[in-house]
């Protein structure tokens, strides 16, 4: 089922949480809304789901192409996951998982023996078969997810709301439990949206990465289009680490100390302050220049535990840079902290005054 | 006498570690043990046999025949009929209440909480004034009423609405905090799951209170009916008519018949000690309960954190 949600605001007294948000989302994708705490993700999911409303007259939400703004929570056939799990802690895993099944009217209720085969279908799915007579407080955190899910998609709904699912988990945990929601989608193919914080997470799951900031949208993409062709310095800045530098446009290029930044657009604007951006990935690490632009640095530290070397870099201008190469560049270069190094920036995003001028001026021309 | 039944939820404290250093020598915790003894005995054991022993003081036979006078049983019909409306009609408001403190942002929330807890600041014996400055003949509606032929202070009513105001307290404050600790997530989830209010209300928010509520429930019946004073007030106490059992063991008292004072007094510290037994059992549900719903909440914080 698809879920449209159109110019959704919604104000907590004086604190704006959504901003004229609009958001579609097609049948059987997994949509992840990304942001940081207080961007109004999860409020969003919540309006979604019925739990909270809009502010009167400020949008509406569509499931299937029709308005819900009348019907309940539980009328919408939606299955929210929340983010404590919500589990009903004086019943057992059974009747928690049961209990969407037992409280539909007489008429529509599956017959007890009926219950018993969806939930024992539903406790293989999510791998819970031992504990199907524990109850909540009897549970790990990952258990309790998986029964919190299980829950919801007792009810067959036809959407899948999960509010930052995996936020409470352990790390190892959090990743073994999100490779298998994406199988279980695949499986199941339900429209399903997802709140995270977790970038990887987000990046990892879904079809569909929103990025929010705000009580805005700030981009809409593929995982590999918000990571790679972020629209905005937030969503460069949010998604992965990131090297943020201030320089100046000069000649129609942008300059930071005495290196020309290798872009392919050109910035008109004489003299404009620029944000430059560049991953620590993008970062070349050499020990002599090359015929690509580079800073001279200084070797200040050098991580090697993990699957790069992480290495920080200090600027003649004193700023400190980080650079990630592989185990095998960094045997090659054979550095140590002191040496002298040179850094040349690949793959850099830029963003000028002029371009916050030109974003705003659209904005102002629709 | 007004609140001076204690509510304590909170949950057990971490077991206590006993250093060397934290350890007092023996003649001190032996004399304080044996202050804190002679202070219990001196002041609650030594009248609970008191009672009892008198009333029994002329054998088993006198103390069976009190419960043929008729004002002994009507003091005690009075007491039970009372407490039948009282009792439910608090419980419900109390979960009301609760329910409205603990799941609502509203202005004037903190007014409301403690106004709730006006019974246990007013006396009772303010409580009963009022209700006759209300109510009396000469009260403000005194005159309407009795132009109606409706009888409120001297009759039963009087009784019943001065018990009200003096019992009202007791489910709304052990429910609160419960309430607030336990959140509202699994009422949302069993409405996003299709539940009506109703089947939410009996299926999830019920069960997650029900010891509280009962320990609420059997604390507000002994203070309905214990109560003295505010019902001494308005009830005018007539014998066979308007004496509640309290009531009734001060006619007795006044007088001389010791026999059936103490006989009526020694059911109603039956009752207290059979509510002391129930709280204690309730309590250590209600705790069992709070802990619960702390691990969960904590489990979840640590993995937050971790």
């Amino acid at each position: 089922m698809s879920i449209e949600a159109r110019n959704i605001s919604k104000t907590f007294g004086k604190l704006i949480v959504l901003d004229n948000v609009s958001l579609e989302v097609k049948t059987g994708e997994l949509v992840a809304l990304l942001g940081p705490s207080g961007s109004g993700k999860t409020t969003l999911l919540r309006i979604i789901a019925g739990l909270e409303r809009p502010d009167p007259g400020a949008g509406e939400v569509l499931l299937e192409g029709e308005d819900v703004a009348r019907r309940q929570a539980g009328k919408r056939g939606v299955g929210f996951v929340f983010q404590h799990y919500a589990l009903f802690r004086h019943m057992n895993v059974f009747d928690n998982i049961a209990f969407g099944l037992s409280v539909k009217p007489r008429a529509a209720r599956p017959s007890k023996a009926e219950i018993r085969e969806r939930v024992h279908k539903l406790v293989q799915l999510v791998q819970l078969e031992p504990q199907i007579g524990r109850y909540p407080h009897q549970l790990s955190g990952g258990q309790r997810q998986r029964v919190a899910l299980a829950r919801a998609l007792a009810v067959e709904p036809r959407v899948l709301l999960l509010d930052e699912p995996f936020g409470a988990l352990d790390a190892k945990v959090r990743v073994e439990l999100r490779q298998w929601l994406r199988r279980l989608h695949d499986e199941l193919h339900v429209t399903s949206v997802l709140v995270t914080h977790d970038q990887d997470e987000a990046l990892e799951v879904a079809d569909r990465v929103v990025v929010m900031n705000h009580g805005k949208i700030e981009q809409v993409g593929s995982p590999d289009e918000v990571f790679n062709r972020p629209a905005s310095e937030f969503v460069m800045d949010f998604l992965g680490q990131v090297n943020r530098f201030h320089g100046q446009v000069t000649q129609g290029r942008v300059k930071f100390a005495d290196v020309q930044i290798e872009t392919p657009e050109q910035f008109p604007r004489e003299g404009a302050s620029a944000r430059i951006f560049v991953r620590p990935h993008d970062v070349e690490v050499t020990r002599a220049r090359n015929g690509h632009p580079a800073l001279q640095t200084t070797l200040l530290r050098v991580r090697s535990a993990g699957p790069a070397v992480r290495l920080t870099l200090k600027t003649s201008t004193g700023e400190e840079l980080q650079a990630e190469i592989s185990h095998e560049q960094f045997a090659q270069l054979k550095a140590s902290p002191g040496d002298t190094l040179f850094a040349a920036p690949h793959g850099v995003r830029v963003f000028t005054d002029r371009t916050a001028d030109q974003v705003v001026d659209e904005g102002a021309g629709i | 006498m007004a609140g001076t039944i204690a509510i304590r939820i909170t949950s057990s404290g971490s077991a206590a570690v006993k250093s060397a250093a934290a350890s007092e020598p023996a003649w001190l915790r032996r004399t304080l043990i044996g202050i804190t003894l002679l202070f219990l005995g001196l002041f609650l054991i030594l009248p609970v046999v008191a009672v009892f022993g008198e009333a029994l003081q002329n054998g088993a036979k006198a103390y069976f025949a009190s419960f043929t006078d008729p004002d002994f049983l009507s003091s005690i019909r009075l007491t039970l009929f009372t407490a039948a409306i009282v009792v439910p009609l608090n419980t419900l408001f109390g979960l009301a209440a609760a329910w409205a403190v603990a799941r609502f942002e509203f202005k004037g929330k903190s007014l409301l909480v403690t106004l709730i807890d006006l019974p246990f600041a007013v006396s009772p014996v303010i409580a009963g004034l009022v209700f006759v400055l209300l109510f009396g003949l000469d009260g403000y509606f005194g005159p309407w009423l009795l132009k109606h032929g409706i009888h409120i202070v001297f009759a039963w009513p009087g009784i019943v609405l001065v018990t009200i105001f003096v019992s009202f307290p007791f489910v709304a404050r052990v429910l609160i905090p419960l309430m607030q600790n336990q959140g509202q997530e699994e009422e949302l989830a069993a409405l996003s799951l299709g539940a009506s209010g109703w089947q939410t209300f009996w299926r999830i928010t019920l069960p997650n209170i029900k010891w509280a509520l009962l320990y609420g429930v059997i604390l507000c019946n002994a203070r309905a009916m214990g109560e003295f004073g505010g019902v001494n007030v308005v009830s005018g106490q007539i014998p066979g008519l308007t004496n509640t059992m309290p009531l009734q063991v001060e006619e007795y008292w006044d007088d001389y018949k010791f026999v059936p004072a103490f006989t009526l007094a020694s059911l109603l510290v039956g009752l207290a000690l059979v509510t002391l037994a129930l709280k204690e059992f309730l309590e250590w549900r209600t705790r069992v309960q709070i802990e619960r719903s702390e691990k969960l909440a904590q489990d979840v914080v640590e993995r937050i954190a971790a």
